[in-house]
């Protein structure tokens, strides 16, 4: 194969330089940059980089071929105009011996060439047999081979040869290989090979291509060998060699058709690429120019190839644009770049979904080997995306920060295509703080929405915690409405009752002292009664007196020890009706809780004042409870007190270990209302 | 037969004022020089008549809090001679400290229904114009049954036999009558009187008011009840 690919090379130096040289270059040219060059180089490179594949060895053996058949033809060609074989067209008679040996020689290359073309197409995308008939089809063409040889002694005339072994090849096999491309594909379909599959479409539209051209040819045969329609032929000859060319070395590289790895530096398949389209480009031009040239006044000539090599500039650019981008990826200005990436930021809320997308677009971006990107900061999940494989070697870091604070990192490799510069490095540190900003909105949002759901929840507490103290406002309501009807009125009545009988008793003349001293008994009962009434309504010493003294005197009226350690400042203000309020029933329910449940042998309340809050605690030494006990069923007056607490703002909190006693313990916000002086 | 009593009566409920005053006049022993409905005329008729005693409601407009209290100290600190007998609808002892914060001398706190015991209520009428004291039993009878206690309660330091002699004091009974409860000698009762008053830091109080803060302070921080349970009156 480096025989090959030597001598190739060699034959292509060699051709190229006498074929333009001495040769008419127009006939030379095209062909030699349109065809031989493309095949050779695209071969050469498949084949560095994947010397075992049979894709690679076919195009380099079929560019190395091309380029041994144009020089030794050419040779020949060069030998009969200097040394004086005199003959000017070496198709036109049957040559002499030494001709003979020259021209079989490149007509059995040329024929080996059609036929490589034909197995190389028809055997992608691996080269390799797959389906049964493949081998044997193939394989049988190169008895082809026989025919440059069995023809001439046979007696066929040489111009006939010409057209057999290498005209008609030439032209058709292309499509043929192309055609069996397709059925390949189908095939593959059928099998559900996925990557001949694939191949369907492109094999379609080469197939119907080269057919299209090689049908063309046949028209060619009446407008002569000569003359402008054969030079254009020529350079539409070279299709085939570039389009092949050109979608192997493409292939190669983006979908590792040769199994060339991705590593390889993309700027070698672009060069690659770039020096088939501009061979073939060039090719075009000088053909058009030259030909132009031939058969025209020298000004309108130069107008024309001018004209045409203007015209054809856009398709080469065009061209060049679409192997770049191919190959390296859409570039992006760094305006491109920020704007696009502002773009994704407006959407940015799931932090897991932009780092992955910073990644990208600074790596499709800056073109950069890999890049990995941390997201986030103090109180959010890290969030993490990497694109490209990391690999030691150089690399860069860039903090996010958003005021004093790091919200994530981003680190990156090296640019594939060249060095670092410090635009680049602007770009990045433009992103970064674009990135920490979002980041930094991100957790903005989160917080946000984390807010406004605990108001929800605060707000849904509060619905049913203002249900719940409505119900118990409606049900002390009828508690105290039935003491007043059941018990006070009642009473009331039996007084009267007792009057009107002391009356009685006067009209008869009786004793009315002992009726009468009953009577005020009862009355003095029913005082009493309303008194507990009405302290049970309101405290009055709470109003009258404030919180200590209406928690003292509640504490002296209880039948187990009370003690009550107070601030000695506490005592000598006022805090907020609402939070004595709600602190002294805190106390006298507490304390009910403990003469009702906890069988205690003292209790201890304490209330303190600091940092703006009350703090009011009731302890005792009874059976206490489990925990559980009150969270299930919210019962023993916890929930009420609960709800009292937090209507003013406050938090409540029942310690209880079953024979550990009970310690109820609260806070209220307290603003001082007023203080006594002394 | 002593001169009556010249009284002035403010009650912002009108059966209740004009049944005390009917009440009070029926007697004999009083005189009412003027029934006022609120604090404000109170203190005129006061300033106006200089009655012996005054007998205030401790809830009058217009806030019908404590007003009757304001006025107590305010005619107790112009007019020393004039006594206060505060009716109080309140069984709460906060109102009585909150009434004797001041001192004690010539003020009397006692709940509304003992109206209904004319002879308390005369008593006690008498007893303020004398400058004494007077606290109504139930109050005592709260103190004394009560469990509670506060933290810094300064009878912590008394010892037992002390806090006997002081809750007999509570009682309104003179040294001798407490020496004879207690089957002690008038001297160890005075021995232990005096302990108390220097335990309570009342050592340099004239004695007569020493013994009201003494009790006072009994009050305030009363511990639990002795053998001897609630007293029923609390002439001091």
């Amino acid at each position: 194969m480096r025989i090959a690919a030597v001598s190739g090379g060699l034959c292509l130096a060699w051709a190229g330089l006498i074929g333009s040289i001495h040769l008419d270059s127009r006939f030379t040219l095209p062909w030699t940059l349109g065809a031989v060059v493309p095949c050779y180089f695209a071969g050469l490179f498949g084949w560095w980089y994947a010397p075992a594949h049979p894709v690679a060895r076919r195009l380099l053996l079929i560019g190395s071929l091309l380029a041994v058949s144009m020089a030794l033809r050419y040779t020949a060609m060069l030998l009969s105009l200097g040394v004086g074989w005199g003959r000017e067209d070496l198709e036109a008679i049957l040559p002499p011996a030494e001709d003979l040996v020259v021209l079989m020689a490149s007509e059995v290359i040329d024929l080996a060439v059609s036929i490589l073309v034909v197995r190389l197409l028809a055997l992608l995308p691996d080269g390799r047999y797959r389906f049964p008939g493949e081998r044997a089809l193939l394989r049988s063409m190169w008895a082809l081979l026989l025919l440059p040889v069995v023809l001439p002694p046979a007696g066929v005339r040489a111009g006939t040869v010409g057209y057999v072994v290498f005209y008609y090849p030439e032209a058709w096999f292309p499509g043929l290989g192309a055609l069996l491309l397709v059925i390949r594909a189908l095939r593959a379909r059928a099998a559900g090979q996925r990557d001949a599959a694939r191949l369907l479409p492109a094999a379609t539209a080469g197939a119907v291509l080269f057919l299209a051209r090689a049908s063309a040819r046949l028209f060619r045969t009446w407008q002569g060998e000569d003359g402008f329609f054969y030079l254009l032929g020529t350079v539409l000859g070279a299709l085939p060699y570039v389009v092949i060319s050109l979608c192997v070395v493409y292939a190669a590289f983006r979908y590792r058709l040769l199994g060339v790895d991705i590593v390889l530096r993309p700027s070698v398949v672009h060069g690659t690429l770039w020096l088939i389209i501009n061979s073939w480009y060039l090719g075009m031009a000088m053909t058009l120019g030259l030909t132009a040239g031939q058969y025209l006044p020298i000004g309108l000539a130069v107008l024309i190839a001018v004209t045409a090599t203007a015209l054809f500039q856009p398709l080469r650019a065009r061209l060049n644009r679409l192997a770049e981008r191919r190959v390296f990826g859409r570039r992006l200005s760094s305006f491109e770049l920020l704007v696009q990436f502002g773009t994704t930021l407006e959407h940015a809320y799931d932090l897991r979904r932009l780092a992955p997308q910073l990644a990208l677009c600074l790596k499709e971006g800056l073109n950069l080997r890999w890049v990995r990107v941390r997201l986030g900061g103090s109180g959010l999940p890290a969030a993490l995306g990497a694109v490209g494989e990391q690999l030691p070697g150089p690399r860069g870091e860039f903090p996010l920060w958003y005021g004093d604070e790091v919200l994530g990192v981003i680190e990156f490799g090296p640019r594939t295509d060249r060095r670092f510069t410090p635009e680049d490095h602007d770009v990045v540190e433009t992103l970064a703080r674009q990135a920490a900003l979002a980041v930094h909105n991100v957790r903005l949002t989160a917080e946000l929405a984390s807010r406004v759901e605990e108001v929800q929840r605060q707000t849904r507490e509060l619905q049913a915690s203002r249900a719940r103290i409505v119900h118990a406002q409606d049900s002390e309501r009828r508690r105290i409405e039935r003491r007043l009807h059941d018990g006070i009125q009642q009473e009331l009545v039996a007084l009267v009752a007792k009057l009107r009988l002391a009356r009685n008793r006067l009209d008869r003349g009786g004793d009315v002292l002992a009726a009468l001293t009953e009577v005020q008994d009862d009355a003095y009962r029913v005082i009493d009664e309303l008194r507990e009434v009405a302290h049970g309504i309101h405290p009055p010493v709470l109003t009258d007196q404030g919180l200590v003294a209406a928690v003292t005197s509640c504490a002296r009226r209880m039948p187990v020890p009370v003690t009550v350690h107070s601030a000695a400042r506490l005592e000598r203000l006022r805090l907020p009706l609402d939070v004595e309020e709600s602190a002294f029933y805190l106390v006298s329910e507490a304390l009910t809780n403990v003469i009702k449940h906890a069988a205690a042998n003292r209790v201890t309340i304490r209330l303190a004042l600091g940092a703006g809050r009350l703090s009011v605690e009731v302890a005792d030494d009874g059976v206490g409870f489990a925990a559980e006990h009150t969270r299930t069923t919210g019962g023993l007056g916890l929930t009420g007190m609960r709800d009292r607490t937090e209507a003013v703002g406050g938090t409540l909190r029942i310690t209880s270990r079953p024979g550990a006693g009970t310690t109820v313990h609260a806070r209220l916000p307290a603003r001082v209302r007023e203080e006594a002086g002394a | 037969m002593p001169d009556p009593l010249r009284v002035v009566i403010a009650e912002d409920h009108y059966l209740v004022r004009e049944g005390t005053r009917r009440l009070l006049e029926d007697t004999g022993d009083v005189q009412v020089l003027a029934a006022v409905g609120t604090a404000g005329e109170l203190l005129d008729a006061v300033a106006r008549l200089r009655p012996d005693v005054v007998i205030a409601d401790i809830r009058m407009p217009p806030g019908h809090h404590t007003e009757g209290i304001t006025a107590a100290h305010a005619i107790r600190a112009a007019h020393p001679g004039i006594g206060v007998v505060m009716l109080s609808q309140h069984a709460n002892e906060h109102y009585a400290f909150d009434l004797f914060r001041r001192g004690t001398d010539g003020l009397a706190y006692l709940l509304k229904e003992r109206i209904g015991e004319l002879d308390e209520l005369l008593r006690a009428l008498r007893e303020v114009a004398a400058g004494r004291s007077v606290v109504d039993p139930r109050i005592v009878e709260v103190l004394m049954g009560s469990h509670a206690r506060t933290a810094d309660a300064p009878l912590a330091a008394l010892t037992r036999r002390e806090l006997d002699v002081l809750r007999h004091m509570a009682q309104g009974k003179t040294n001798r009558s407490i020496a004879e409860s207690l089957t002690l000698s008038e001297s160890t009762i005075e021995k232990h009187v005096n302990s108390t008053f220097a335990k309570l830091g009342l050592a340099e109080e004239p004695q007569l008011h020493r013994r009201v803060s003494a009790v006072l302070a009994y009050l305030r921080h009363a511990p639990a009840p002795g053998p001897e349970g609630p007293a029923a009156s609390g002439g001091v």
